[in-house]
């Protein structure tokens, strides 16, 4: 009996694993994943070629007497210009390097951070264990952008945009934390894991070399979906006024001076480009992570099937 | 049946966790680089009267000092007075004026969330692959992807500014004069039975409840999808069928209601997220609840009010969580462990 329902785990982990494989041809199949996949490629390649072509002294300087202020989008000014007389286009095509490369750096920190605490908790468990977790639970018991807005006044305000990726790092990394750990603690039950220990590894590379690459598909899941949160995020605390300072081409920046000044005197450009691009590349990254989910998740799978 | 085991032990982990949040709450606003003392003496203030605000904040003694103190006022909901965002007056007074309003507006999106998200989904799953089910896909994972403070702008743009119809901030109009009771003013106008100043609220509470609805329903929707989809497998749903059930009575009858269990564990987790929308629909809409209070309170460096709101934001959500899991294991007793 008992020997009849090992052998069928072991077939279902093996069939699992025989169509878990061929993951990128899954996801490339995978037609919301493709779309979310182009938007972030579109995305890249306006930040990069804002990036060199944009001086960003000259995006961010006042414009008075040089251009009208507060014009409507025309031939001239696509996206028409703001209160300071700056033409919006070019600012708004550097809101995506701004967004890509702060959203980048948390997510990037936070993955980290996450990997480490997941994996040490799950690999010495008990004490070390708990602390770590109780510790992220306590953290995940605040809703994330509350926790957010307090953790930014630990940072001085210099650090501008720095400020809300120091902040929402410490947000995040629980959230990987536990996925880590999760998956850190079912390869720990594979039996590969004794045989590497019994040979005599050490610690760190047992964990690093064995453990870590058996758990980066669900870790790979999460970064992409929390790339996109990442994003609105920075931009929510610059909107609200902890990141970004006046003037900067940040998205979420823009977006505050557009509703607070532009929005009520007509001015709709000012705030809907901006936020255009913002939704746009988040969308991106919801549209890839759930397409990563489907392709990754065998139980989607078969529901698919 | 309800299991008392379980109840007694979710409410059991309620005070670690309350005290770790306390915890850190305290070690943010240690951490924070302002002074107090200069926030509450003012900048112009001299030396020796910075100093005597010092001492009488008790911020001279040890930190094992203050931190006991902190723990005990906290307990007893004592936050003290605000020093700038209303000098003088108790941080709980504010409280009680402001926290109904972000709490009508987090339960009514909450509503709005399940009344779009929950039939987006079962259509979604229903149409199985077909183009509605593509395109209810791509529209929540729109949803959650257009942040609020540009979906509240474009519809104040669309309903106040080019159709006219709808008032762009505020909670009431204000010829209306209502006696706050509750502090919910749907609830206060129609107790005052003041007709006319509860259309007047319901107006001014649209574009907020809808941009907080639009942004909850992705995740309802995504999840009554793949629960719905789960559920539809199942060998009773075949029995159903096959005793000669039609398809639409049997996803009322057997596939709803199963299919809902889990989706009332999202709501939980996902009503952190309410709870952070309200704080940007109230920026957006200018209406004074403690979610616009908080930013204003971290403006001006008003410690004791950003310390009070924080604490009371992660108490909300920690309650709405203990809620969610007795109901769930209400709802599915094989939950137990």
């Amino acid at each position: 009996m008992s020997t009849e329902t090992k052998s069928t785990d072991v077939e279902r982990g093996i069939t699992e694993r025989i169509r878990a494989s061929p993951f990128l041809t899954e996801l490339l199949s995978n037609r919301i994943a493709v779309i979310g996949l182009s938007i972030i490629a579109g995305m890249v390649l306006v930040a990069v070629y804002a990036r060199v072509a944009y001086d960003l002294g000259a995006i961010v300087a006042t414009q008075f007497g040089t251009n009208p202020t507060e014009a409507a989008p025309s031939a001239a000014f696509w996206f028409g210009t703001d209160g300071q007389a700056r033409d919006i286009f070019p600012r708004v095509l550097y809101g995506a390097w701004y967004a890509l490369k702060f959203g980048t750096a948390t997510v990037l920190a936070s993955t980290v951070l996450g990997i480490a605490a997941g994996i040490v908790a799950a690999y010495y468990g008990d004490l070390t264990d708990n602390v770590i977790m109780r510790t992220m639970d306590v953290l995940l018991s605040f809703p994330s952008l509350l926790l957010a807005l307090a953790l930014v006044t630990v940072f001085p305000e210099s650090l501008g945009l720095w400020r809300a990726v120091a902040a929402l790092t410490l947000v995040y990394t629980p959230r990987f934390a536990r996925v880590v750990r999760g998956a850190a603690l079912k390869v720990l039950e594979d039996e590969y894991i004794e045989a590497t220990r019994a040979l005599g590894a050490t610690d760190p590379r047992l964990l690093i070399r064995h453990v870590l690459p058996n758990c980066l598909a669900p870790i790979t899941v999460q970064s992409t979906l929390n790339y996109g949160l990442a994003i609105i995020d920075i931009a929510a605390l610059s909107f609200l006024g902890f990141g970004a300072s006046p003037g900067d081409p940040s998205w979420g920046m823009m977006l505050a001076e557009g509703v607070e000044r532009g929005l009520f005197s007509g001015s709709w450009w000012w705030s809907f480009f901006p936020g255009l691009f913002l939704a746009l590349t988040v969308l991106g990254f919801n549209l890839l992570g759930d397409g990563m989910r489907d392709a990754l998740d065998p139980r989607m799978r078969d529901a698919v099937d | 049946m309800i299991s008392k085991r379980f109840v007694a032990k979710r409410l059991l982990l309620l005070g670690p966790v309350l005290f770790g949040v306390a915890t850190v709450v305290f070690g943010i606003l240690h951490l924070s680089p302002g002074d107090p003392a200069i926030a509450i003496a003012g900048d112009r203030a001299s030396q020796e009267f910075i100093d005597q605000v010092r001492r009488d904040l008790g911020l001279d003694d040890p930190l094992w000092q203050q931190y006991l103190r902190f723990l005990r006022d906290t307990a007893t909901l004592e936050f003290g007075q605000s020093y700038q965002v209303r000098r003088g007056t108790d941080v709980s007074a504010i409280l009680a004026d402001r926290l109904p309003i972000t709490i009508e507006l987090a339960i009514l999106g909450q509503i709005a969330g399940l009344l779009f998200g929950l039939p987006l989904g079962i259509l979604s799953a229903v149409k199985k692959d077909t183009l509605t089910d593509h395109f209810s896909r791509i529209g929540a994972l729109t949803g959650i992807s257009i942040p609020i403070y540009w979906s509240g702008p474009l519809l104040i743009l669309l309903f106040a500014q080019i159709l006219g119809v709808l008032p762009t901030s505020g909670r009431i109009g204000s010829s209306h004069f209502i006696d706050s009771r509750t502090g919910f003013i749907l609830v206060d106008t129609l107790l005052a039975g003041d007709m006319a100043a509860f259309q007047s609220a319901v107006r001014h509470l649209f574009m907020p409840v809808v941009v907080l609805g639009v942004y909850s329903m992705a995740f309802i929707s995504r999840m009554m999808r793949s629960s719905m989809l789960e559920v539809v497998r199942q060998d009773y749903m075949r029995t159903a069928r096959a005793k000669g059930q039609g398809a639409k009575t049997t996803i009322m009858k057997h596939g709803l209601r199963n299919a809902f269990i889990p989706v009332i564990t999202i709501i939980g987790i996902q009503f952190g997220s309410m709870l952070g929308g309200t704080v940007l629909t109230e920026t957006v809409f200018e209406i004074n609840g403690i979610g616009t209070l908080l930013v204003s309170a971290i403006n001006q460096s008003d410690y004791p009010v950003v310390q009070a709101t924080v604490l009371v934001f992660a108490f909300m959500y920690t309650l709405v969580n203990l809620f969610v899991d007795i109901t769930y294991s209400i709802l599915d007793p094989r939950i137990e462990q």
